[in-house]
């Protein structure tokens, strides 16, 4: 197989703003795919629009072989793209435990009246989804947080429970936007060992983030800047390359 | 899987005063006069048709108005069915559901796609529409003049034609749709709907179909609504098109908000509070709705999450132990 994810050629602008030219990039199975770049340099606006959140005036998302350019987010979602927000989106009034089973609702096949009347399968796959939920709460360590309110955690917590609840459907690419902003040191390295054992039982991660600590968990950086992607490489080759420190590192 | 102590003890007092409550209501026709059963009839099926406005509002955020259309509905489905056609009872309580449930997914499809003020005043219009529907086609409502005549529900032989009879086949009603929502609420499609209400973008991205969901969820209401139209047409075996104007749907949604629109046993205290306040307070001369318009300020001002958000809040407080720290542990 190609690619996971395929940028095509990819061009936004919002009124008279032009917020991305012509941004193509692949994400290969398996990689740590990292998108590096000032503020303002258009990564929430791609991202926006790899998500389905945003549809580009120019351009396409191929997803998993497939234009998904113009299919909406719970599609995109079903088809096994995943992704969290810069500010943690956790369902605030549900436990820990049923954020997560919430994470994995498309995988349900009971419907509305089969739950009314309480039948015997919705149980069946209640238990299932428990079951699965609270596997996950033990590999991200939130076992004693199970049952209580997500919305009553820290921010750093918040951001392993949405990250937690993102990985429920084993996803096929799992996109973070700015996973490790408002966290402590500690937490930024538990995020990182966490991505990369994630990484390690086969799943495909895109990160953006400006955080440089962060991308040295990736395989394959690109760097955007106006707009465009002016560097492609590892991320050693990233800090050696000069149009990148002068862009973004500022040096 | 285990369940803390606190948890066991929470739910043996409910198990308790579950018992104790259902011993009150059975026991409480037999003391009471034949007007204030019929007040607690009414309380019934304001409870049946509110639990759809109720769940609607408190785990989608969709303000209803429509509700008593579909209330009319299964009025004129009971009465219609019975009176003109001969339809078997069972048979037209069904029709008016199957029909209020259709009417719901049509208008619902692209009315559910508004959010906030939008929704509510196009719930507003399908009632204020629903009510002329009724006025106008006399040959299906008999307009002003009503249709009467209506049976009344036999089980086994046994006619529902006294208040203190008819007391017991709404109320079983109402409890077992009490249970019904419950199991939604607390079933993966419970889970989904407050995810959707806590946080849109988020439920998306989970692959959570929202407003599939909505649809459905009013259609539910729709029925529901509809089914207490149909059990109120057979109660007072003659009805006309007052019973359901606009004034009718604000009611349904003042019980919801009475009683708590994030609680389902709630929708009995509003209910209870929407049907005898007026009563009572009639009593008290020309003054009523004032004194009525007070009591329902004071209640929402006191109590912003209902009668059921204040007795559940109390009940935490007096079953809970000490909660793990939020931010504590390891």
């Amino acid at each position: 197989m190609g690619s996971i994810l395929e940028v095509r050629d990819v061009s936004h602008r919002f009124g008279g703003l032009q917020v991305l030219k012509g941004v193509s990039f692949d994400v290969a199975p398996g990689s740590i795919t990292g998108l590096i770049g000032p503020n303002g340099a258009g990564k929430s606006t791609l991202f926006n629009i790899i998500s389905g959140f945003l549809t580009p005036s120019v351009g396409d998302i191929v997803f998993l072989g497939q234009t998904t350019t113009d299919r909406g987010i719970a599609a995109r979602s079903r088809a096994g793209l995943q992704r969290t927000f810069q500010t943690p989106q956790v369902f605030r009034d549900l436990t820990v435990r049923e954020n997560l089973v919430a994470g994995c609702h498309m995988r349900g096949r009971t419907g509305v009246l089969e739950a009314f009347f309480g039948l015997p399968n919705v149980r069946r796959e209640m238990a299932d989804a428990r079951r699965r939920a609270d596997e996950i709460i033990e590999r991200f360590d939130l076992g004693p947080w199970r049952e209580i309110p997500a919305g009553e955690l820290p921010a750093g917590r918040q951001r392993m429970v949405e990250l937690a609840r993102a990985v429920m459907c084993e996803p096929k690419l799992l996109c973070l936007d700015e996973p490790s902003s408002g966290l402590s040191t500690t937490e930024v390295q538990t995020l990182m060992e966490t991505l990369e054992r994630l990484n390690a039982d086969g799943m495909t991660v895109l990160l953006v983030s400006h955080d440089m600590k962060l991308m040295e968990v990736t395989s394959m950086v690109h760097a955007l800047c106006f707009g465009e992607i002016i560097a492609s490489g590892s991320l050693h080759a990233m800090r050696e390359s000069p149009r990148v420190r002068e862009a973004y590192l500022g040096t | 899987m285990t369940v803390s102590p606190d948890t066991q003890r929470a739910r043996a007092w409910t198990w308790a005063i579950t018992a104790a409550g259902l011993v009150v209501w059975a026991a409480l026709p037999w003391f009471l006069s034949r007007g204030t059963i019929d007040i607690l009839v009414f309380a019934g099926l304001y409870t049946i048709a509110g639990l759809g406005v109720s769940f609607l509002l408190g785990q989608c955020g969709i303000v209803s108005l429509a509700q008593s259309g579909f209330y009319g509905i299964g009025a004129y489905a009971a009465a219609y069915g019975t009176t003109a056609l001969g339809l078997p009872i069972p048979v037209g309580i069904i029709a008016g559901m199957v029909v209020s449930g259709a009417i719901a997914a049509a208008v619902g499809i692209p009315v559910l796609r508004l959010s906030g003020h939008f929704l509510a005043l196009a719930t507003l219009a399908l009632a204020i529409i629903a009510h002329v529907l009724f006025l106008e086609l006399e040959w299906l409502t008999g307009g002003t003049l009503g249709i009467g005549g209506i049976p009344r529900i036999a089980l086994f032989g046994f006619t529902f034609s006294t208040p203190f009879r008819f007391y017991y086949l709404v109320w079983p009603c109402a409890f077992a749709l009490i249970l019904f929502y419950t199991l939604l609420l607390n079933s993966r499609t419970g889970i989904a709907l407050r995810a959707m209400r806590d946080a849109p973008a988020a439920a998306a991205v989970a692959g959570i179909p929202i407003t599939s969901l909505k649809v459905r969820i009013f259609v539910l209401s729709a029925a529901v609504g509809s089914l207490a139209g149909s059990l109120f047409a057979h109660y007072v075996s003659f009805i006309s098109v007052d019973s359901f104007a606009i004034d009718r749907a604000i009611s349904f949604l003042l019980i919801a908000v009475l009683g708590g629109v994030r609680s389902i046993p709630g929708t009995i205290a509003g209910a209870l509070f929407v049907t005898a306040a007026p009563n009572y307070l009639s009593r008290l001369g020309d003054i009523h709705p004032i004194l009525f318009a007070v009591a329902l300020i004071v209640a929402v001002i006191f109590l912003p999450g209902g009668f059921g958000g204040f007795v559940s809040s109390t009940w935490r407080r007096l079953t809970a132990g000490p909660r793990p720290s939020a931010t504590g542990g390891p």
